[in-house]
């Protein structure tokens, strides 16, 4: 799942850092933020593409904000405890910060021009970082024997949003789903 | 309004959802029409303030944390959304644990395909609204 000989040579202040810099820099919410993540811990080794999938799989079970258990998930499996504390704290406090400081100065900031094109422009890069996420999930399933059951789950997957079933029921049912096709592919089709 | 009850209205809200906004329509309930911390307006303009912030959406608690009371609030609101987030390591645990027997592998292959779809649906509402606010910021669009 991670890269054990990066993991030491990975600090826990880099890591920090790291996941400050990668939440902090992105509009649009925390998909973006994964996908920056994920390229840079890919890129340096300390992760990846399965363990990158089970902290997406993991952040989508778990309550509250994608990100913030994603960056969970990361911590802890870098540097247990400290990381996991480390990476929810850097992810989360500045974008708090400047919460309440908009807060204040809300009504003033919407009337500039330029604030709104830059959070438009924003917004846009979010959404390619978005589109280039699921991507690179779907990437390992559109291989040879894993596509029939991988087109089978995502296109229930995708009547259920159709049908305005909620997220974490899409993803119970599908993982049920999964298992209960488990049968027609081994788990290596998929690596 | 107290800090201690921000916190566990905002956690009660937060552990019952599963995405940035998802706590919306329970905050709604709890501090506009029951409690009424804070009114309807500032309830949207948290959630515009949480738009438009680098970082989690989720982020916008804090400023109803902060509206509803004050600074003690907003540090309450921060708390509250970190919270949950540590019920990722239990579920990493136990996911790391079995994923070497093949129905769990292929459960949790099958939770990795779901949520690329769900991305791809959120893409998709995330380039409506980038289109709608290029559209405002640059008329000529």
């Amino acid at each position: 799942m991670l890269n054990e000989h990066r993991q030491e040579s990975l600090p826990l202040s880099r890591f920090t850092w790291t996941v400050l810099r990668d939440v902090n820099r992105t509009l649009g919410g925390g998909l973006a933020s994964m996908e920056l993540l994920r390229r840079t811990f890919i890129a340096n080794g300390a992760l990846d593409e399965t363990g990158n999938a089970g902290l997406v799989a993991v952040s989508r079970l778990t309550p509250g904000t994608n990100i913030l258990a994603y960056c969970v998930g990361l911590g802890w499996l870098l540097h247990r405890w400290a990381g996991a504390v480390a990476a929810v704290v850097a992810a989360s406090l500045p974008a708090s910060l400047i919460v309440c400081v908009l807060t204040v100065a809300l009504v003033r900031i919407q009337d500039y021009p330029v604030v709104r094109m830059l959070l438009a422009i924003g917004v846009l890069v979010a959404t390619l970082l978005v589109f280039s996420s699921a991507a690179s999930l779907l990437r390992p399933y559109v291989r040879r024997p894993a596509l029939a059951r991988a087109s089978i789950i995502a296109m229930v997957a995708g009547a259920m949003l159709l049908a305005d079933v909620t997220p974490v029921r899409i993803l119970l049912v599908s993982a049920v789903l999964g298992a209960a096709l488990s049968g027609s592919a081994r788990p290596s089709d998929v690596e | 309004m107290s800090a201690i009850v921000v916190y566990l209205l905002l956690l009660k809200a937060i552990a019952t959802s599963f995405a940035g906004l998802g706590s919306l329509p329970q905050i709604q309930q709890d501090f506009v029409e029951t409690r009424r911390a804070i009114s309807a307006e500032q309830l949207s303009q948290s959630v515009l303030v949480g738009r438009s912030t680098p970082g989690p959406i989720g982020a916008y608690v804090v400023a109803v944390g902060y509206l509803a009371a004050g600074w003690p609030g907003a540090i309450a609101a921060w708390l509250a959304m970190l919270t949950p987030a540590f019920a990722a390591i239990p579920l990493l645990v136990l996911i790391q644990r079995w994923l070497h027997l093949p129905r769990v592998r292929a459960a949790v292959d099958a939770v990795v395909i779901a949520s690329a779809i769900l991305l791809l649906a959120s893409g998709i509402r995330m380039a409506a609204d980038a289109w709608q606010q290029l559209s405002r910021a640059f008329p000529m669009v």
